[in-house]
Order: C-alpha cells, then sequence, then structure tokens
C-alpha cells in the first residue's frame, strides 16, 4: 500500500475539470485507489468514480490523502502527484474558466 | 465506450450541456444534442432526438439525459424508430440533466459500461453542493 498526503495549491481545488482529470487518471491503474478530504474529516472514497471526488469538497489549501493498493500502486501515486503538484494543468489547456 | 445524447426543450440548453460535459470529459466522449423542435422554437422533436440517437451510436449503448415532460415521450418515439437490435442498447436516464450530464460523460470517459454510468449519473441528484 502506498500513501501520499497532499495539499490541492490550484484555485479551483478539486472540482469540476481538476476532479474529472483526477478520476481519468487514477482509472489508468489497476490498483485499488481511494482519496480522502484530510482537512474535512471525510471517509474515503475510490478514486476512480467520479461522484466520489466531487463530493470530497476540496478547496484550494484542503490536504488530501491518496491510498494506492496493488501492483501499479506507486505508479498511481507518483501520477496523480504529478497531476497535482502540475496544478491540473492539462485540464485548462482550452481556456482559462474553471 | 458508450455514447451520449442530450435532449432539451431549449436548443441551447442541449448544446450547452454537450460543451460543458464534453469538456469535462477532454472531448473523449460522444455527446450529441438534440434540443429543441427546430434551432429556435423551444420543444422536443423525435426526428432530432433519433438523429443524434444513430450519430451517437456505439456499441456498448447510447445514454439519454433528458430535462422534463415531452422530452421523455419524444424520446421513447424516437427509440421506436431504430431497429430494433439497436433499441435495446438505448437507455433514458432518471438523472438531473446539467449535473448528471458531467457526471456520465466523465464515467464514459473511463470507460465504465451503461450501467455504472447510469448509477453515477442518477446519484447526482443527491450530490450535495454546499457542504
Amino acid at each position: 500500500m502506498k500513501e501520499l498526503e497532499i495539499a490541492i495549491e490550484n484555485e479551483a481545488g478539486l472540482h469540476a475539470r481538476p476532479a474529472s482529470l483526477f478520476v481519468q487518471t487514477a482509472s489508468q491503474f489497476d490498483s485499488d485507489i481511494q482519496v480522502s478530504n484530510v482537512t474535512r474529516e471525510t471517509a474515503a472514497r475510490d478514486a476512480k468514480s467520479a461522484i466520489g471526488v466531487m463530493t470530497l469538497g476540496v478547496a484550494q489549501g484542503h490536504v488530501v490523502r491518496i491510498t494506492a493498493d496493488g501492483e501499479d500502486a506507486e505508479q498511481a501515486i507518483e501520477a496523480l502527484r504529478a497531476l497535482i503538484e502540475g496544478h491540473f494543468a492539462q485540464a485548462y489547456e482550452e481556456d482559462e474558466e474553471g | 465506450m458508450i455514447g451520449i445524447v442530450i435532449v432539451s426543450h431549449s436548443p441551447k440548453v442541449a448544446e450547452g450541456v454537450r460543451e460543458l460535459a464534453s469538456q469535462m470529459a477532454q472531448g473523449r466522449v460522444k455527446i450529441v444534442a438534440a434540443g429543441g423542435v427546430d434551432d429556435d422554437t423551444i420543444g422536443t422533436n423525435a426526428e432530432r432526438i433519433h438523429g443524434a440517437l444513430i450519430e451517437a451510436d456505439s456499441e456498448d449503448g447510447v445514454l439519454v439525459l433528458l430535462d422534463l415532460g415531452s422530452a421523455v415521450m419524444s424520446t421513447q418515439m424516437a427509440i421506436e424508430l431504430l431497429p430494433e437490435d439497436q433499441q435495446k442498447k438505448i437507455v433514458i436516464s432518471e438523472a438531473p440533466l446539467v449535473e448528471g450530464a458531467v457526471i456520465a460523460a466523465v464515467e464514459a470517459s473511463i470507460g465504465h459500461d451503461m450501467e455504472k454510468v447510469n448509477a453515477a449519473a442518477e446519484a447526482a441528484s443527491t450530490m450535495r453542493k454546499l457542504m
């Protein structure tokens, strides 16, 4: 089991397009991936579920905990870390709105 | 990957929801709008919806998100115009139009099947916005 606690620093938090990108990225891996909002003390949700991730209420500055369990757990955590550290730049390639 | 059809009384609403959901899915999902009687008239049109169902057709099926009232009847008529084997692959969702379309688009983009996509879209009706 791999684990990562990281602050979400992009302005929109983990809503809408960033959430969508998060779910799509998590879904590329076979591992069981869970995510919880540490700041709001939520239960862990399936990181591959759009509704699960969107209802975590992750706003800018919130800390999330991501756990991955499976053969590609490490790659999954690193991919999600890159996405978060890159402030979900891919979600905003088309325009500047949240 | 399933296709999605957006049915609304307003052509602008249908097109707007299509645009929003497409962007959320990074353009990976086939989403077709079927709004209005024509481009300027509020209402629903079975022929328009029929065309959209054909355009969005996929092996994995087509999920229809709609607003209310006659949108359901017109969609049912549109489905009846299709060959029988294609009719079985079309599901009308109970989900709220905007939220449901966004969730469905994201779930479809991951490659989830019809049952899973529609369940997630329908769960959007209980998704809290103010936390």
